[in-house]
């Protein structure tokens, strides 16, 4: 990636989290370039949904600080939904609104939060419907749709909100294995195009091709952060490693 | 992954038919023909009394009707405010709404019926029928409201997150997305709570509102024709919820045949 003068696009310090007396994330700290790529890697249970959660403030964190495009996200001052319209989020259950059907999925935030006039929100929508390739589905109800095609849909509905940064949070765990590489590709494509991602997943192909950055989390604690090459050739961690013996 | 649809239980109301009901002697063709053609063998065979009774009585219907609806639909626009009150995080709001489904539940209805009348008879004059369905429709928003509640509730929480990430306000996220899945989720019960609502109608016949089982009372009394004119009267309010209960049960199958 090139230098210079990189905006900060996530800002977390000493994120702590707890869930009644557990404590989920400790002192969790990330930064996110703008146009960086961070893959998320970890055990289930570890805190990785969590933290990535807390990137929009879907979750509260009880310590440390979040600052987000620019904007701390627990400045009493700040409004949330400004910058949520900036972050996008894909999730494990796609989360399609089932009563709209595709193309509706994709202007209904362009409409209701952007104030779009409706031509240029179905122009836009129609446009990354190509691009994800399911034009053919803009009139179908996501229920008609198979995992595959709903995750693509959930995808571009973000991306028709244009997002300055868009958070995966196992995009590809709820798929048949024969419809992962149709969501992965789409992703492929958003980060050569510049898209600034962080991406939890357990596809260790993609964070090897797509990653600029990787993260190892283990009981609620970054223990690993550093390139591709360093995570996956020698890894520092004695959990890191058992856990890519495992995965691999 | 599709998602299955949610139901939720309520206990009073009328059968609604079973979509699985097909055969040609169900319950309600039996309980429907049987109430028209009983009525019309009534009226033919024995035209005095029965006859006069059935001429009689349609003015009641009338007003029933308008009680009922009027009432589900206050009842409606009462158990939504009161469904996102029960589930509003602000403590003062979500109190007040607690405290009105669990005071209206704990009184009897037709003693409420009594109570709105005459407390809004002290306040201002509205019309008797006004007041029955205001008093209807205090009672039945309780109950609406927690079918409200519970069809809000039924919604999967990942919906108002995607919703809430896209930017949306936490009233666009009800009203955009929310909302119009509850509704459908609602609509079941809420179809029950009219055909239960059309029933309990007939206490306001108590007030003065001339409602159906007001009229058979009216002509019953003067005629001295009592087991004559209940039993069309009793007729008369079969032949209508079981009426309401198919209209209701095509409306649901209706809903579901997309999506
Ligand atoms: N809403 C919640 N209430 C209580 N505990 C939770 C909640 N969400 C997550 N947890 C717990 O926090 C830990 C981290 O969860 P999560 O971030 O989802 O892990 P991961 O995404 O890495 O699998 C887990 O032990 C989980 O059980
Ligand atoms: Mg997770």
């Amino acid at each position: 990636m090139s230098t210079g003068e990189r905006r900060t696009m996530v800002q977390a310090r000493d994120v702590v989290k707890f869930y009644g007396q557990f404590k989920a994330l400790d002192r969790v700290s990330l930064t996110v370039y703008e146009g960086e790529k961070v893959v998320i890697i970890g055990p289930s249970g570890s805190g990785k949904s969590t933290l990535l959660r807390s990137i929009n403030r879907l979750e509260n964190i009880d310590g440390g600080s979040m600052v987000v495009n620019g904007m701390d996200l627990y400045d009493p001052k700040t409004d949330l939904t400004k910058v949520r319209e900036e972050v996008g989020m894909v999730f494990q259950s796609f989360n399609l609104f089932p009563h709209r059907t595709v193309l509706e999925n994709l202007t209904m935030a362009q409409t209701v939060v952007r104030r779009r006039p409706k031509k240029e929100a179905t122009e836009k929508a129609r446009y990354l419907l190509e691009k994800v390739g399911l034009s053919e589905k803009a009139d179908a109800y996501p229920g008609k749709l198979s995992g595959g095609q709903q995750q693509r849909v959930a995808i571009a509905r973000s991306l028709a909100m244009d997002p300055k940064l868009m958070l995966f949070d196992e995009p590809t765990s709820a798929l048949d294995p024969e419809m992962i590489g149709e969501v992965l590709d789409v992703m492929k494509d958003l980060a050569h195009e510049g898209m600034t991602m962080v991406v939890v997943t357990h596809e260790m192909g993609f964070a090897r091709e797509v990653a600029d950055k990787v993260i190892f989390m283990d009981h609620g604690a970054v223990v690993e952060d550093g390139t591709p090459e360093h995570f996956f050739t020698n890894p520092t961690h004695e959990r890191a490693k058992l856990f890519l013996s495992q995965i691999l | 992954m599709t998602q299955k649809p949610h139901t939720i239980e309520v206990g009073d109301g009328a059968a609604i038919p079973l979509k699985s009901d097909k055969g040609l002697f169900t319950a309600w063709r039996l309980a429907f023909v049987g109430a028209l053609a009983t009525l019309t063998w009534l009226a033919f065979t024995r035209p005095d009394p029965y006859m006069k009774i059935i001429t009689f009585v349609p003015d009641g219907i009338l007003v029933t009707f308008k009680v009922t609806v009027g009432a589900i639909l206050l009842a409606l626009i009462i158990g939504l405010i009161t469904g996102l009150g029960r589930i509003s995080s602000n403590r003062f709001i979500n109190g007040l709404a607690s405290l009105y489904v669990e005071v209206i539940r704990g009184i009897p209805l037709l003693v409420q019926i009594f109570y709105i009348y005459y407390a809004l008879g002290r306040i201002i004059k509205v019309p008797d029928i006004l007041s029955a369905i205001i008093a209807m429709a205090v009672c039945y928003g309780a109950y609406m409201g927690e079918v409200f509640r519970a069809g809000i509730q039924s919604i999967p929480k990942g919906q108002a997150e995607a919703a809430l990430s896209l930017g949306m306000t936490r009233s666009q996220t009800m009203w955009h997305v929310i909302l119009p899945q509850a509704f459908r989720v609602v609509l079941p019960p809420v179809g029950n709570e009219f055909i239960a609502l059309l029933k309990d109608s007939s206490l306001v016949s108590i007030l003065a509102v001339a409602d159906l089982l007001r009229r058979g009372r009216e002509f019953a009394s003067e005629s001295f024709t009592y087991f004559e004119t209940y039993t069309v009267i009793a007729l008369i309010y079969l032949i209508l919820t079981l009426f309401f209960s198919k209209i209701i049960g095509i409306m649901e199958e209706r809903i579901n045949v997309d999506r």
